[in-house]
């Protein structure tokens, strides 16, 4: 099997060609799917969900605001967003209503009939997975919770995007970017398919450089988190994997490079948690 | 808390008519993204076919499946078209 011809990758710590990379990463997100949200729960003490509500309102997206999210599978990046843009817009239109106390009922009817009469104002969100099992949890749980409007879900590849170029006002990859066989691909897509002036949005783990909590970390991660992977799904290996790709994956100023290198400017990144995860962001200017 | 999974299987259905919201089992293309979906390999638009409920290609001869309402627009997955007589349907440049 190691023979096989091609270039050597790492998957986690193993050495591996890119199709047999490939195949092995559908595999691990095939398995832990239904219990995706379950776990990110259980390794991040409920963490993951603070970090990816301060994405989105770093993103602070407005009404009218179209969003691509990649490797979203289950949804957790586009119900922020659409909570989000709904509230901004009952705001607006809360404000609209004050404004207009001195007018008859038919006026205020009339006015807001020339608003987008949808609450979303707009704003649209398309989520990209390469994994069917992913995308099948995030439509069902899209239901469960009466997300309808404003949604879509595409099965596609972030290395060979299936959208037109300047497409999106924004784009975002949030814990995906990691499994990302070639990643200076899925940048170039990135910055293909957003619109000028268009904001690319990574939120992913990265390096930790105080040693102290660099050591809690790696015991936390080495000793802990593939237990619970077994307790809680029966399946160490995945994440085993999840943890050895974490520890692969490009510190923040080399990943600032490549984004900086697929054309992006203004590039930034901010830490969170002392670098336990970093928000990477930059401009199609 | 962990969201609860109906253990609904989706049935494959292809969609006999359009237009509508796809809630039920019949899950047409949302329209919308026909705005924005391109075949992934040449960038270019695609046409949606009602009757297989497939997007296609015509340029490559390629035709990418939706599956319960979801696109898969992934090049391995598409199927080859075979090339159609110019007498069916119109050829749009």
């Amino acid at each position: 099997r190691g023979l096989a011809a091609g270039p050597e990758m790492h998957f986690g710590f193993q050495t591996v060609t890119e199709a047999e990379r490939r195949e092995k990463i559908y595999q691990v997100f095939e398995s832990v799917a239904k219990k995706y949200d379950v776990m990110n729960d259980s390794m991040t003490l409920g963490i993951h969900r603070v970090w990816k509500d301060i994405l989105v309102h770093k993103m602070n997206p407005s009404p009218g605001t179209l969003l691509l999210d990649v490797a979203g599978g289950t949804g957790d990046i586009a119900f922020r967003f659409i909570n989000y843009v709904r509230s901004v817009r009952e705001r607006q239109l809360q404000r609209k209503l004050r404004h207009h106390q001195n007018l008859s009922w038919q006026e205020i009817a009339e006015s807001y009939q020339e608003d987008k009469s949808k609450s979303l104002g707009g704003s649209q969100v398309v989520v990209c997975d390469i994994n069917k099992e992913m995308l099948k949890v995030g439509k069902e749980k899209a239901q469960n919770l009466g997300y309808t409007e404003g949604l879509s879900w595409v099965l596609g590849n972030a290395e060979e995007l299936p959208f037109d170029d300047d497409k999106f006002d924004v784009y975002t990859i949030a814990f995906g970017i990691r499994n990302v066989t070639r990643i200076d691909l899925a940048l170039q897509e990135a910055y293909r398919v957003l619109k000028p002036g268009g904001r690319f949005l990574c939120l992913e783990f990265s390096h930790v450089s105080n040693p102290l909590l660099s050591s809690l970390y790696d015991l936390y991660s080495f000793q802990v988190i593939p237990v619970l992977g077994e307790v809680i799904a029966g399946d160490w290996k995945s994440y085993q994997y999840l943890v050895e790709s974490i520890r692969r994956f490009p510190p923040q100023e080399e990943l600032k490079a490549m984004i900086e290198d697929a054309g992006f400017l203004k590039v930034d990144y901010q830490n969170l948690n002392l670098g336990i995860v970093a928000i990477h962001s930059g401009f199609k200017l | 808390g962990a969201a609860m999974l109906r253990g609904g299987t989706a049935v494959l259905r292809r969609a006999a008519s359009g237009g509508g919201h796809g809630q039920g089992s019949a899950q047409p293309l949302e329209p919308s993204l026909l705005r924005f979906l391109v075949c992934p390999l040449s960038k270019r638009p695609l046409r949606y076919e009602e009757a297989t409920n497939e997007l296609i290609n015509e340029e490559l001869g390629i035709a990418y499946p939706i599956i319960d309402g979801i696109p898969n627009m992934i090049p391995e997955a598409a199927r080859t078209t075979q090339k159609k007589p110019p007498a069916e349907g119109s050829k749009e440049p």
